[in-house]
């Protein structure tokens, strides 16, 4: 077998790869704008035509962008592979050399028991391959939240007990969490990135296979011109509809496009922030971002860190690949179109910061495509938008200028076996935008139908059209609603707002409907829906039905909001054998072992509901091994005279009145101060009833009550 | 067993001048006496609330050894409560029983003459991490000699929340951004500076978009 090298392929191949791949891009896009120009020529090329036609070529390019890495994907699929892909230079993982790598793990106020449970499989997955003493596991907390905070630490050192992780796994929590998650994992570097030759980026909610770890660390082993290697995560564990599509959807869909993006990228790869192997020693040289010019939210601190840490890595000469065929490395997604707009927000914050770096000097052509891509991914809403109102006024203007313009315009006559038919004349614009929109959707489909027993792993042939068909469909109603929160987010971005939600009413046990959250969020969006709808009906009824896919979804946004949020229909749908996964239909032990224990959580009781919210305070005062736990992670810290007295003003506030009437800010204070921590131990167990508040005679009474152990984020 | 009052480093005028200490046979067991002479029926309930429930925040569920330690306790606390009555005998149990934890626990992880607090915490961090209450359930407080295993458990017992460090320099390192960004940077922070600016330039977008509305719909 012949090994290629893996830090380029040949120059002219590659070169030939890319010209093919772009123009592609560049013959969709100019056959599109040729139709459009010709249909808005009809009357003479004005102001509005031109900005019509400007902005139809950006859109279509994006889409055609698509639809050519699904093309070419198609091509490397039915070849059988692409032979100069990262993983083929490892033929087998059996006497696969390693190097110290530190699996890091950042989280900010996540389900802890999730969390936990997560690296409780990873940690036994990597044990079962035998190569643990080459992984080191962290935990980088970043929460902010007492309850989490606390939560984690219990759970910590649960792990390391159930596991014998004390040495292997480790916790840190940041005391100042400066720029985020970039900060965290830089913070992480500084202190301990010598040790280590590459850290694996985890998500909290991201699922690797010890196998899959090992093979990306043989991997970078085995290439040392590699900087980072990206995997392809899975969307699993769903529960919703909105979620079990997107992971049917990117199930179906992503080897298509995966197989297209590493025939053109190569070793010009991106990297997503997760789910990936870096090599520390360059990461840390030349991966450290400054601030962008200006303040928040277009300037400032980079966001997105991930795009532009893989264009320094490719600057300074190394490889970045995208091994998409690397099976066992999973993520979870969004459970509702609400939850996923809320990620967008802070995603199109961070990719249109993307701008100012189009033109750096020194990032590589393909970095500069990537980061274009991420701009335009959110972008290209507003311009959708943009484009639609533009073209309403322009049927408005047609309208109302009927001396200006004829009254067939837009149509033309056609004889099809004799008879006469009046058809649009944008009907072959809007068959070849269909084609390249649902093409890829159709040829996965086809593809997966034509490997044996692959169909059956999607719940069978005829469960996989019929789940593909109604991906589509629901994917149609979906497509404006985004268009309509990422616009938002663009607006609000370039004029420097922040975007309020409605906190969604948690502890509604099981699938009951909360109204109100969708109602304010989507309001808005329903009636700019109706308002333009009710325009275009009067402005022209033919128009309104072409701009109905649009129109309609935005109307009834509210109820496709909730019907895609809800666990029952997500339930339903699969025991219909709809959107069914491989991942679901054959799981891997790692994520079935993953659910058991959650459900294991789960099902213990949660803290009575009078102690719920002050839960983690409760217990780093009240609990002795919290307590004792939580004060040696600590750092002890010299207080000036001022702090100690404040300090014990906030103690004897909390003792005496109970923690309501304290401040996030307050509670967090005195959980970093170790002597507080201590003094507030012991002196809550000492002080008589009358002088504690009776919020705390309650958690002591009840602490610890119902069952032999407190109620902590792991169990067994 | 040997229970740990009876070698705590107490006064011994106040240990043998105890008057409520006799003791009883049931079945073939020895079972001290004890009656606080001063103080409240409601006070001493409430100091025996106060220990249980401490007791059970250390899982300490073997009822038996719980209901002896909490009597020990009480009665230490009782006697030093005859001396001064005006002292809270939920004050003077919980006094007691940290002291005697700090006891054992120096005795347990041979820490003596350190300071209460880091007895305190790292006795009970040890005692979480060996998973002691649960794996030896008469052992908490027990002054006999403990068993071996138990006593390594407990001396192995230290968290270490991270490796070594190994320090590294990682400083933001600029990026040349090109003239086209590195203007418009500059005019932006020149127009942050200038809020005033901003809003006209708001307002000038604003009003433009409204004149290519009005141009394009005459």
């Amino acid at each position: 077998m012949r090994l290629f090298l893996t830090e380029k392929m040949n120059p002219g191949r590659l070169s030939r790869r890319r010209f093919l791949f772009f123009s592609a891009i560049f013959a969709f896009t100019s056959i599109a704008a040729w139709f459009m120009a010709d249909l808005l020529w009809t009357n003479g090329l004005l102001g509005l035509e031109v900005a019509l036609l400007v902005l139809f070529v950006i859109l279509f390019a994006h889409v055609a962008a698509g639809f050519c890495t699904a093309l070419v994907g198609l091509y490397v699929i039915n070849r059988g592979g692409d032979s100069s892909r990262i993983t083929a230079t490892l033929p087998s993982l059996d006497d696969a050399t390693l190097a110290s790598t530190a699996i890091v793990m950042p989280v900010f106020n996540e389900d802890v028991s999730r969390v936990f449970e997560g690296l409780r499989v990873v940690f036994r997955s990597v044990q079962e391959t035998r190569r643990l003493e080459h992984f080191d596991f962290f935990v980088l907390s970043d929460s902010n939240q007492p309850n989490q905070w606390i939560q984690e630490e219990v759970a910590w050192v649960e792990l390391c007990k159930q596991v014998g992780g004390f040495g292997k796994i480790f916790y840190r929590k940041r005391r100042h969490s400066i720029n985020k998650k970039a900060g965290n994992v830089a913070d992480f570097l500084r202190r301990w990135g010598r040790r280590y030759r590459y850290m694996i980026v985890l998500d909290a909610d991201s699922i690797m296979t010890g196998r899959a770890l090992v093979q990306l660390v043989a991997l970078m082993e085995r290439n040392p011109h590699v900087g980072i290697i990206q995997t392809a995560p899975r969307i699993v564990n769903g529960e919703t509809l909105f979620a079990r599509v997107q992971s049917f959807s990117s199930r179906l869909y992503s080897p298509l496009f995966l197989a297209g993006l590493n025939y053109w990228q190569q070793h010009e790869a991106n990297y997503w922030g997760h789910n990936a192997v870096i090599r520390i020693k360059p990461f840390i040289e030349h991966c450290s971002l400054p601030d962008l010019p200006g303040s928040e939210p277009f300037g400032g601190r980079i966001l997105s860190h991930d795009f532009v840490e893989a264009a320094l890595m490719r600057k300074a000469g190394w490889g970045v690949w995208l091994a998409g065929d690397i099976e066992g490395t999973y993520e979870e997604g969004p459970p509702t179109l609400i939850d996923s707009a809320k990620r967008d927000r802070r995603w199109s914050q961070g990719n249109m910061q993307h701008a100012w770096l189009l033109t750096a000097r020194g990032f590589r052509p393909a970095n500069r495509f990537h980061l274009l891509m991420g701009v335009m991914g959110y972008v290209s809403s507003p311009l959708w938008l943009l484009f639609m109102l533009l073209s309403t006024i322009h049927v408005f203007a047609m309208v109302t200028s009927p001396g200006t313009f004829s009254a067939d315009v837009g149509t033309q006559d056609t004889i099809f076996f004799g008879y006469h038919f009046e058809i649009p004349q944008a009907v072959t614009l809007f068959l070849l935008t269909v084609v390249l929109l649902f093409f890829p959707k159709v040829a996965s489909v086809m593809v997966t139908l034509g490997r044996p027993g692959e169909a059956t792993l999607f719940g069978g042939k005829r469960q996989l059209i019929t789940s593909a068909f109604s991906e589509t469909v629901l994917s149609i109603l979906q497509a404006p609603v985004n268009m309509a929160f990422n616009s938002k987010f663009v607006l609000f971005t370039l004029l420097g707002q922040g975007v309020s939600w409605v906190t969604q009413r948690r502890g509604t046990e099981g699938d009951v409907t909360d109204w109100r959250e969708p109602i304010i969020t989507h309001g808005g969006q329903a009636a700019f829906g109706l308002v333009w709808g009710i325009s275009s009906y009067i402005i022209s009824p033919p128009f309104f039905i072409w701009l109905s896919p649009v129109i309609v979804p935005l109307v009834f946004s509210i109820p496709i909001s909730i019907f895609l949020s809800k666990v029952s229909f997500g339930a339903r749908a699969r025991k219909l054998g709809l959107f069914l996964t491989p991942e679901e239909t054959s799981p891997p032990y790692e994520l079935r072992r993953l659910q058991q224990n959650l459900a294991e959580c789960y099902r213990h009781l949660p803290p009575i509901e009078a102690l719920r919210a002050d839960y983690g305070l409760t217990q780093a005062v009240l609990d002795p091994y919290v307590n004792a736990m939580h004060v040696a992670l600590l750092r002890q810290r010299r207080q000036t005279e001022e702090s100690r007295e404040w300090f014990e003003q906030l103690r004897e506030r909390l003792l005496r009145n109970g923690p309501s009437d304290f401040t996030l800010q307050d509670k967090m204070a005195l959980l970093m101060d170790a002597d507080s921590m201590m003094t507030l131990h012991r002196e809550l167990w000492g002080a008589p009833p009358e002088d504690l508040a009776e919020w705390w005679r309650l958690a002591m009474r009840q602490y610890n009550v119902l069952t032999n152990a407190p109620t902590t984020a792991l169990y067994r | 067993m040997v229970v740990f009052v009876a070698t705590m480093s107490r006064p011994p005028s106040v240990e043998q001048t105890n008057p409520g200490a006799s003791e009883e046979r049931v079945g073939s067991a020895t079972v001290p006496e004890f009656r606080p002479r001063t103080g409240t029926m409601d006070q001493w309930n409430a100091a025996y609330v106060r220990v249980e429930d401490y007791l059970r925040a250390h899982r300490i569920h073997n009822r038996l050894h719980q209901s002896r330690l909490i009597q020990q306790v009480l009665e230490r606390a009782a006697r030093r409560h005859e001396a001064n009555p005006s002292l809270n005998p939920i004050a003077l149990a919980a006094e007691e029983t940290e002291q005697a934890m700090d006891l054992w626990f120096a005795d347990m992880l041979d820490a003596s003459g350190q300071p209460h607090d880091r007895i305190a915490v790292d006795g009970r961090l040890a005692l979480l991490l060996c998973d002691g209450p649960r794996r030896w359930p008469y052992a908490f407080l027990d002054r006999a000699q403990p068993a071996p295993d138990f006593s390594a458990a407990m001396r192995a017992g230290v968290i270490q929340a991270g490796p070594d460090m190994a320090v590294s320099n990682m400083s933001p390192r600029p990026i040349d951004l090109g003239p086209i960004p590195e203007a418009a940077g500059e005019t932006m922070e020149r127009i942050e500076r200038w809020p005033i600016l901003r809003t006209l330039l708001l307002w000038l977008v604003f009003a433009g978009a409204l004149g290519v509305i009005f141009y394009a719909t005459r």
